[in-house]
């Protein structure tokens, strides 16, 4: 009876959590919705081509009744954006004329999943490793040296980082490509094409890893310098265990509660891509599409990648929640 | 100890690691180089598709697949035609003979005639009204509603008639499109949903065969180009979102050719024993804008509907020093609305032109009534109110390149300097056109307004920023004036090169005199080219803004 008491406690938590995360959802979506609108701008004057030929104030009128902006914004435009939401409908980009918005979000995403997966994979594993180890072995050179590099590259701008990168690794040595993510028709040759993505791959995902490295050995460090000085690591000496068994039984699973988090809620960054490293490198992400939906005031476009964002660190935030269960006993009691 | 020592096994992967480096680093497949006579070029720009009708964003490759009928080169340069052989225009100023290129063909080798030129002006000519119009794209109607009739007489002759006398048949700048291709595509796909996926089918000198979206565009020779196959192996247009990487391509030997260049980059590049610089004149004029209007949207004082108030400004703002310091020397002063790029009708207006002068400002602004009578620094208008105005611009200059914020702070200092207090708001691209539009649009409410205007150096263009009908789009300040109207009108029906220039130059005079604008600077285009790989570029103009040139005549070196 107990057990079946607990279970419904932690069932009772996970429902809570998820409903918790669909009402952030909801409220995103309404956020996303208004905040393209009460902007300065118009788009009319984008779909008839900036202005720039003779247009009448008809043409002006039958295009805002095809796309919808004779609405009211509130609440027909609204509605209609909630339901068409809720079917997956995301819309038709007004820059890239008669493209579905989630066709542009599908075309994208894969080389900002290369770049900041890429990216995130090589900065949790440098900068997890290097901060408990720094964490570990507190006060000394590894640990002076680690702590001030990342303090200097989490408080680089990631786009100076990536300008500074390609001044020495394009421009003066040559080694990588400074833009894009192909070399247009170089080769057809399957291996030729994924060595040339990769080595457009190599600057913009150093740059974004060395961004995120600071943040991971900073807070593995912080972790592990708590988790180092706990009663249970000095009984754990006092039993006779090597530093090596002290640090992977005791400390390393300890010490990963917080690193999680951060490991979690950037993995929810990696559909939104890296807007300044992607612009800085040309890189044809989400990133990228941002930007020049910026530019053009593309409302459905900048929609869906806002709501793409926000579903990913919500999923990514639930995510964390369901592991803190799982890493720390306490948290599901 | 044990923990840091290296095993064999793991000494032997480092060691095929590092051997596979060299390889990686210098495999021909990436490199930049001159070897496969592919003509590398890096722009700005963003094409959404590739269908002129639809979009204005790729003129940028589709010039180089397309043709213009004659259009602004062909009339400057006897060696850059284009559809036409060669035009001439009835005694009726009216009828319009075009001789299309014998024996031309399209870029999949069918016959290209002047029954192409027919179907596309008239494809476009018969939307008109519709509600699906094509005026969208760089292929747009404007300019067709004075068209009577285009027919094709034979396979190589064209005959337009218009319905007043114009010279807009030789002047517009429409991509002729083959029949073949287009003739099934309804107004609502060309106007939208038709992307014109690559290979294109053009008469141009190479033709899009690639376009990755905000990658990269791939041009294929056209065998089929009239004087000839190009003898470059082709073109790349690398997209890029700030020219930065432009720069950056340049030195590293990935571009040949780049354009659009902030003069940082310019003057940076032109330290390089492998590149050469150019700048050249463009269309582009960058001005001062007062907001004339009187009643919705009026700026704060009615003192800028005054023409003595806007004159006196005039005097206090130095182009010169605008060049100088804010354009780093890229620029022509500005003087009238016509821009030294339009070589047939520019006047320097140094007969009537002010000259910078705080003091004969201050003169001015006194004897039209405009006095700081209560001694607090600051000069009051007519009703008393001291000044104090807003300037706005836009933080992005749009497609016409951003205009230096130092110069609306010079422009502030100088009238400060006279009593006209002046503070500065910039605005994103979008905010900044929606506060430009017309007052019934929304617009208006401001008191300057710092801008800048590209269009072509015909003469309707030239004069559109005093246009009533392009109040609130290309003619910022509201200004009206029946006279210029008039000459506008007339302008417009003249066929006659040198009665344009007469009637243009009386425009131009009648709008400097009232001042809506003052006139800052002409920009330059600063652009620049690797001499490594390619020969047969330009001198002055490195390339053409107007047409495929050099393109057509590129040779490896």
């Amino acid at each position: 009876m107990a057990s079946n008491g607990k279970d419904s406690r932690t069932s009772h938590g996970i429902v809570k959590v998820i409903v918790r995360a669909a009402v952030t959802l909801l409220m995103v979506t309404v956020l996303n919705f208004t905040l393209f609108r009460v902007l300065p701008g118009d788009a009319t004057s984008l779909l008839l081509g900036g202005a720039r030929a003779a247009v009448s104030n008809e043409q002006i009128e039958a295009q805002r009744r095809n796309w919808g902006l004779d609405k009211p914004i509130f609440p027909n435009q609204l509605l209609d954006y909630m339901q068409a939401t809720a079917r997956g409908d995301l819309g038709y980009s007004f820059k890239f004329r008669g493209q579905r918005v989630s066709d542009l979000l599908l075309e994208r995403l894969p080389a900002t999943i290369a770049l900041v997966g890429v990216a995130q994979i090589i900065a949790i594993l440098c900068g997890v490793m290097l901060g408990i180890y720094a964490g570990w072995r507190r006060g000394g050179v590894i640990d002076n040296v680690a702590t001030s590099v990342a303090l200097a590259l989490y408080s680089t701008p990631a786009f100076w980082l990536g300008m500074v990168s390609v001044v020495i690794f394009s421009t003066a040595l040559a080694w990588f490509p400074a833009y894009g993510a192909y070399s247009p028709g170089v080769s057809t040759e399957f291996l030729d094409r994924i060595v040339d993505y990769l080595r457009h791959l190599v600057l913009p995902a150093s740059t974004v890893a060395l961004g995120l490295i600071g943040q991971y050995v900073l807070v593995a460090r912080a972790a592990m310098s708590d988790v180092v000085s706990e009663d249970y690591m000095v009984t754990a000496r006092a039993k006779g265990l090597t530093s090596g068994q002290m640090l992977m039984r005791h400390g390393f699973r300890n010490a990963m509660l917080p690193v999680v988090t951060l490991v979690t809620l950037n993995l929810g960054y990696v559909v939104a891509g890296a807007i300044t490293v992607e612009s800085v490198f040309a890189w044809p992400g989400v990133g990228g599409l941002t930007v020049e939906a910026l530019n053009a005031r593309d409302y459905p476009v900048l929609q869906g990648v806002f709501l793409l964002l926000g579903a990913s660190i919500v999923v990514a935030n639930l995510i964390a929640d369901l592991a803190y269960g799982i890493l720390d006993p306490r948290v599901k009691q | 100890m044990n923990e840091w020592s290296l095993s064999r096994r793991s000494m032997v992967k480092a060691m095929l690691l590092g051997s596979s480096a060299p390889w990686l680093l210098n495999s021909t497949a990436f490199a930049g180089s001159c070897d496969d006579h592919v003509v590398r070029l890096g722009v700005t720009s963003s094409p959404d598709s590739m269908n002129p009708f639809a979009t204005w964003a790729s003129f940028a490759p589709t010039a180089y697949t397309y043709d213009f009928l004659v259009g602004i080169d062909a009339q400057r340069h006897s060696d850059r035609k284009g559809f036409a052989k060669e035009w001439s225009v009835g005694e009726d100023n009216l009828t319009w003979t075009f001789k299309i290129w014998p024996d031309m063909k399209w870029s999949d080798g069918k016959p290209a005639s002047a029954r192409d030129v027919a179907f596309t002006y008239n494809y476009l000519r018969d939307s008109i009204g519709r509600p699906d119009e094509l005026n969208v794209g760089w292929n747009n109607t404007s300019g067709l509603a004075n068209v009577q009739s285009i027919t094709a007489i034979d396979d190589e002759t064209l005959q337009m008639v218009t319905k007043v006398p114009t010279r807009w048949p030789v002047d517009n700048y429409i991509m002729i499109v083959p029949e073949h291709i287009w003739k099934d595509i309804s107004y609502a796909d060309a106007r939208g949903g038709f992307p014109n996926d690559p290979p294109l089918v053009g008469t141009g000198p190479m033709i899009v065969s690639e376009f990755r979206r905000s990658q990269f565009a791939r041009l294929t020779p056209n065998q089929y180009f009239r004087t000839g196959r190009p003898a470059t192996a082709g073109m790349i247009l690398n997209l890029f979102p700030t020219v930065d990487s432009i720069a950056q391509g340049l030195k590293t030997g990935d571009l040949d050719y780049g354009f659009g260049l902030m003069a940082a980059q310019w003057a940076d590049l032109s330290k390089n024993p492998s590149i050469v610089v150019g700048k050249s004149r463009t269309e582009n004029r960058i001005f001062l804008a007062f907001n004339t209007l009187s009643e919705k949207g009026a700026g704060s004082t009615k003192a800028l509907q005054d023409p003595a108030f806007r004159d006196a400004i005039g005097y206090a703002v130095d182009q010169k020093a605008i060049v100088d310091r804010a354009m780093r020397g890229h620029a022509d002063p500005g003087v009238g609305l016509v821009f030294p790029a339009a070589t047939d009708y520019y006047s320097d207006l140094s007969d009537i032109a002010r000259h910078f002068d705080l003091a004969e400002a201050s003169r001015r602004l006194d004897a039209a009534g405009y006095r700081d009578n209560d001694g607090d620094g600051v000069r009051e208008d007519k009703e008393g109110k001291g000044f104090q105005l807003e300037l706005i611009t836009s933080s992005g200059g749009g497609s016409n390149g951003a205009i230096p914020i130092t110069t609306l702070q010079l422009i502030a200092g100088w009238l400060g300097q006279i009593g006209v207090p002046v503070s500065v708001t910039q605005l994103d691209d979008s905010a900044f056109s929606a506060r430009a539009r017309a007052p019934e649009n929304g617009g208006g409410g401001w008191d300057l307004l710092v801008g800048s205007n590209w269009l072509s150096p015909a003469p309707s263009d030239l004069l559109v920023l005093g246009s009533s009908a392009a109040v609130g789009t290309s003619n910022p300040s509201y200004w009206t004036n029946e006279k210029f109207e008039n000459l506008l009108a007339q302008v417009n029906v003249t066929v006659d090169l040198k009665t344009s220039q007469e009637l243009l130059d009386q425009a131009v005079r009648l709008i400097y005199t009232e001042a809506p604008y003052i006139v800052l600077c002409y920009p330059f285009m600063l652009e620049a080219r690797r001499k490594d790989c390619f020969e047969g570029w330009g001198t002055n103009d490195i390339v053409s803004a107007w047409s495929y040139f050099p393109f057509d005549r590129l040779r490896p070196v």
